[in-house]
């Protein structure tokens, strides 16, 4: 099991001019210590006009500095829109080149499609045709970054023969992910040879199933790459805390806090019916998963919020329903404090991660020992 | 904090309709047929449509409806209706800003049970090959035209209809409550199209000059059987729904 954070920066108003640098100053404190403590690896999600929500459009200069500041964390573009009116394919094989050349081969590459109106709409991209550009992109990408010469005629985008330039550091290429929000997007994931970036919860139950399809079916995958990247990883809170009470009372209020501004944006589906978008998306799951029935503590179920014995238990479950990596939201509208935030990451990298084989071996020594 | 609603109630105060109490009864309405439409509005000036109790969503919409309900215990009826998109709390709802109706017990009925906003008007739905149209004509003048264009078979359960809040006076102490009505809608056929609004009177909608029509999202044509469900949640205009929800039936 590894572990990682997961990036929305989101930025509390009102938005005087310091507002927006001093939460990127932050999340950027926290990459670094966080690379110092052993945690794996950091992602970035692409959002745009997600007021106070998330004020990440441009995940790949955020994951340049994180990439900057960092010696061993990989970096993870979380995701990257693949709907042409976002993003052209060009542009993004071209700079996530770069990234991975400038962070030394440390780059995954996480791809989507966006969940909201308020995203697809400001963009005028039909909902109806995300699914379709994102299979595009993903065939193509992999291309682009390996072949010499490409040229391309396809439904939503073509492009004479020409030389992309730079290629990526890695060879072949970067792992490539899909989010998993929808029902039934692990097994596109799964099917490409792609990692399941799960975005979403779930139970259990529904989790394990889903893991074990995606386990199954990517046997016999036509990856759309050059090798299969099989990985699950799922996507949680972190409020890690000496005190359980403190720490669930702390981590509720984050929880809280991020799934009460998701709430606020309009999903793809509230305004727009298609079957394209079957589910709300990631927003909604995680607010009902997030606060659902937990136990007499009030921490739900399965999130990483109160003492250290509390979180190796919760996160031992998700390993024994066969996630490799959980990746963590540490904060939503500065409603925890940088110096807890920390303090949370230390404690963590001391006494949860030791538990996780696979957790980086350097965690105990880096937070001190045990 | 996402920003609030800034309505100014004293216009609710002399139009809000009374409302005979909590304790009302399911109705269950069969074959309505259901015009809605989606279209963008300004941000901040939508602000002051929605209550205190509310947040706008991001971003602000407005919901177009005309309902044609074949048979009802008050006899056929139709229905037109213009919301407001918000968030009580977490929950997506409509404002309602006003609706009208061109039967009078209907109008008595919704008015009384649900807190319906609700005049007499003549509201009709022009079903068409290639069109669905909705129109109100009030006092003789047309109020609203509003249309789906290209006629496109999708599936009901991509159909996601949010709950109304309708602004109401109570019979029992006389104050401004909000009403939450969540139909329930089992559907039979549904369509999508493109909306369009041909004709607005934004004053005959209590809107004034705040509804500023912006960027189309979809319009939906669908048969279903609709559930005027029991008062199960009212809220107070006045304080957000975090603070101001209350519980009234299971």
């Amino acid at each position: 099991m590894k572990f990682g954070l997961f990036y929305e920066i989101s930025v509390p108003r009102p938005w005087g001019r310091e507002t927006e640098k001093t939460v990127y100053d932050n999340c950027l404190e926290q990459v670094a210590l966080a690379d110092t403590l052993g945690f794996d690896q950091v992602w970035a999600v692409e959002h745009h006009f997600l007021e106070e929500y998330s004020h990440c459009p441009a995940p790949e200069l955020f994951l340049t500095a994180c990439a900057m500041k960092t010696k061993k964390m990989r970096v993870g573009h979380g995701i990257v829109v693949c709907v042409p009116e976002f993003n052209h394919p060009i542009k993004i094989a071209e700079r996530t080149a770069v990234l991975d050349i400038l962070s030394g081969g440390r780059l995954e590459v996480g791809t989507g499609r966006s969940a909201t109106w308020t995203e697809l709409g400001g963009f005028r991209a039909s909902p109806d045709e995300t699914k379709k550009t994102w299979d595009e992109f993903v065939h193509c990408l992999p291309k682009m970054w390996t072949q010499e010469r490409f040229s391309y005629q396809g439904r939503s985008w073509s492009m004479p023969q020409r030389t992309i330039v730079p290629k990526p550091y890695q060879k072949p290429h970067p792992p490539l992910w899909v989010a998993v929000t929808s029902p039934g997007t692990e097994i596109d994931a799964a099917e490409r040879g792609m990692g399941s970036l799960g975005l979403t919860f779930g139970g259990f139950a529904e989790q394990e199933e889903k893991v074990q399809r995606y386990r199954k079916i990517i046997r016999n995958c036509t990856p759309v790459g050059d090798f299969i990247n099989e990985a699950v990883s799922t996507v949680n809170f972190l409020y890690c805390h000496e005190d359980d009470a403190e720490g669930v009372k702390v981590g509720k209020r984050l929880t809280g806090t991020f799934n009460y501004l998701a709430a606020q944006l309009l999903a793809a589906r509230e305004a727009y019916p298609s079957k394209s978008y079957p589910s709300l998306g990631l927003l909604p799951s995680l607010r009902q998963e997030a606060s659902g029935p937990g136990d007499a503590s009030g921490a739900p179920e399965g999130i990483a919020i109160g003492n250290p014995a509390r979180l190796v238990r919760e996160l031992k479950k998700w390993e024994a329903v066969g996630c490799d990596r959980v990746n963590f939201l540490l904060n939503a509208l500065e409603t925890v404090p940088q110096e807890k935030v920390l303090n949370s990451l230390r404690l963590f990298a001391k006494e949860v991660m030791p538990h996780f084989a696979g957790a980086s071996d350097s965690a105990s020594a880096a937070a001190g020992g045990r | 904090m996402p920003r609030f609603g800034t309505l100014d109630l004293s216009g609710w105060n002399k139009s809000a309709p009374s409302l005979s109490g909590y304790k009302t009864e399911p109705l269950v309405l069969k074959g309505a047929q259901i015009l809605s439409i989606n279209i963008e509005i300004d941000d901040d000036p939508a602000d002051a449509l929605l209550p205190k109790t509310m947040h706008p969503s991001i971003p602000a919409y407005s919901i177009f409806n005309v309902t044609n309900y074949p048979e009802s215990p008050f006899g056929a009826f139709a229905i037109a209706e213009v919301r407001v998109s918000g968030r009580t709390g977490v929950r997506p709802r409509g404002f309602v800003l006003r609706s009208y109706c061109n039967n009078e017990d209907a109008c008595r009925e919704l008015a009384s049970r649900w807190g319906y906003p609700t005049a007499q008007a003549d509201v009709k739905l022009d079903i068409r090959h290639d069109r669905v149209v909705g129109r109100v004509n009030a006092g003789g003048r047309p109020i609203l035209e509003c249309e789906l264009i290209d006629r496109d078979v999708i599936a009901g359960n991509d159909i996601q209809y949010i709950a109304s809040m309708h602004m109401a006076r109570n019979k029992e102490d006389g104050k401004l409550v909000l009403v939450q009505v969540d139909p329930d809608f089992t559907f039979s056929k549904a369509e999508r199209g493109k909306p369009r609004i041909n004709l607005l009177d934004n004053e005959a909608f209590s809107a004034g000059s705040n509804l500023r029509l912006g960027n189309p999202i979809s319009a939906t044509f669908t048969t279903a059987d609709v559930t005027l469900p029991k008062i199960r949640y009212i809220c107070d205009p006045e304080l957000p729904a975090m603070q101001g929800t209350t519980k009234v039936a299971a």
